[in-house]
C-alpha cells in the first residue's frame, strides 16, 4: 500500500513537472471519464425506476427536469464531448501513428469543442425558462 | 520484491478504441434525440409515455439501445481499470479490483436492461 500511495503523489508531481499539452490531455481524459462514470451510475438508477412503475419513473424524471439540472446538463454535455473529441484524437495518434501532430490535432479538438457547446448553449436555451416547464407532457 | 499485475493488455486497450469509436456515435444520436432536440416548449418534459412513444417508433431503437447500455458499461469499467493498472496494484488488490469492476459492469448492464424492457414493455 506505501508503494501505491507514493506512486499517487509521484502522479501529483509529474502534473506540475510535465507542463506541455500531451500531459494536459492525458488528465483532462482522466478526470473526464472518471466523472462520465459517476454520471452513467446515477443515469442508470434514476432510469431504473421505470423497472418499478411508470408513474415512479415520471415521479423521479420530474425532479430532474428544470433550470438547475438543464445548467448541469451543459456541463454534462461538455464533459462527453471533451471525452470524446480528445478519444478521437488518441485512436488517431494511435492507429494512424500521428503521434508527431498530437499539439495539431489538440487545438483542432479545441476549436471542435468550442462550436459544438455554442451550439448546445444554443439548443438548451428554452430549458432556462421556468415557464416552458409543465406544459404537455 | 512483490509481484505486480502489470500494465492494461492489448486487448484491453484495442477494444478501448473500438468501443470508444462506437459510443462516439451512440451518444451523439443519444444526445440529440433525448437531450440536445427534445422542445420543451412543444414537447413537455420526458415522462414514461413519451419515452415509450419515442422507442417504440422503430425496432432500430431497441437494438440501439441494447448495444448501447453493455458498450458503455464496458467501456467505463475498462477505463477506470486501465488508469488503475497505470499504478502496477500488487496481485491481491489487482484481482480484486478487476472483479468488482466486472460485478459493477454486469449490475449496471443488467439493470439497464431490465430498464429497457419496461420501457419497451410498457411497464406494469
Amino acid at each position: 500500500m506505501m508503494a501505491e500511495k507514493s506512486k499517487l503523489k509521484g502522479t501529483v508531481a509529474d502534473i506540475g513537472l510535465n507542463k506541455n499539452l500531451g500531459n494536459l490531455a492525458f488528465w483532462i481524459h482522466r478526470i473526464s471519464g472518471f466523472g462520465l462514470t459517476v454520471y452513467l451510475l446515477m443515469h442508470t438508477y434514476v432510469l431504473s425506476s421505470a423497472i418499478s412503475s411508470p408513474r415512479s419513473f415520471d415521479a423521479r424524471m420530474g425532479q430532474v427536469q428544470n433550470p438547475f439540472f438543464a445548467v448541469l446538463e451543459i456541463l454534462l454535455i461538455a464533459g462527453v464531448l471533451v471525452h470524446m473529441l480528445n478519444g478521437l484524437r488518441i485512436t488517431l495518434i494511435d492507429f494512424f501513428d500521428w503521434s508527431r501532430s498530437h499539439k495539431a490535432l489538440f487545438w483542432a479538438a479545441v476549436v471542435l469543442f468550442a462550436l459544438m457547446m455554442i451550439l448546445v448553449i444554443y439548443l438548451q436555451l428554452p430549458k432556462f425558462n421556468p415557464e416552458n416547464y409543465g406544459m404537455g407532457g | 520484491m512483490v509481484e505486480r499485475a502489470g500494465n492494461q493488455s492489448v486487448l484491453s486497450w484495442f477494444l478501448q478504441r473500438i468501443s470508444g469509436l462506437f459510443l462516439a456515435f451512440f451518444l451523439i444520436t443519444h444526445l440529440n434525440v433525448h437531450h440536445l432536440f427534445h422542445d420543451i416548449t412543444t414537447e413537455g418534459i420526458i415522462d414514461f409515455a413519451s419515452v415509450q412513444a419515442n422507442l417504440a417508433s422503430s425496432v432500430w431503437w431497441q437494438v440501439y439501445y441494447f448495444l448501447f447500455v453493455p458498450l458503455i458499461a464496458f467501456h467505463a469499467m475498462n477505463g477506470l481499470w486501465a488508469i488503475l493498472a497505470d499504478y502496477r496494484p500488487s496481485g491481491g488488490p489487482a484481482i480484486i479490483l478487476k472483479t468488482l469492476f466486472w460485478v459493477v459492469g454486469f449490475v449496471l448492464t443488467a439493470v439497464g436492461a431490465l430498464t429497457l424492457i419496461n420501457l419497451f414493455g410498457g411497464g406494469q
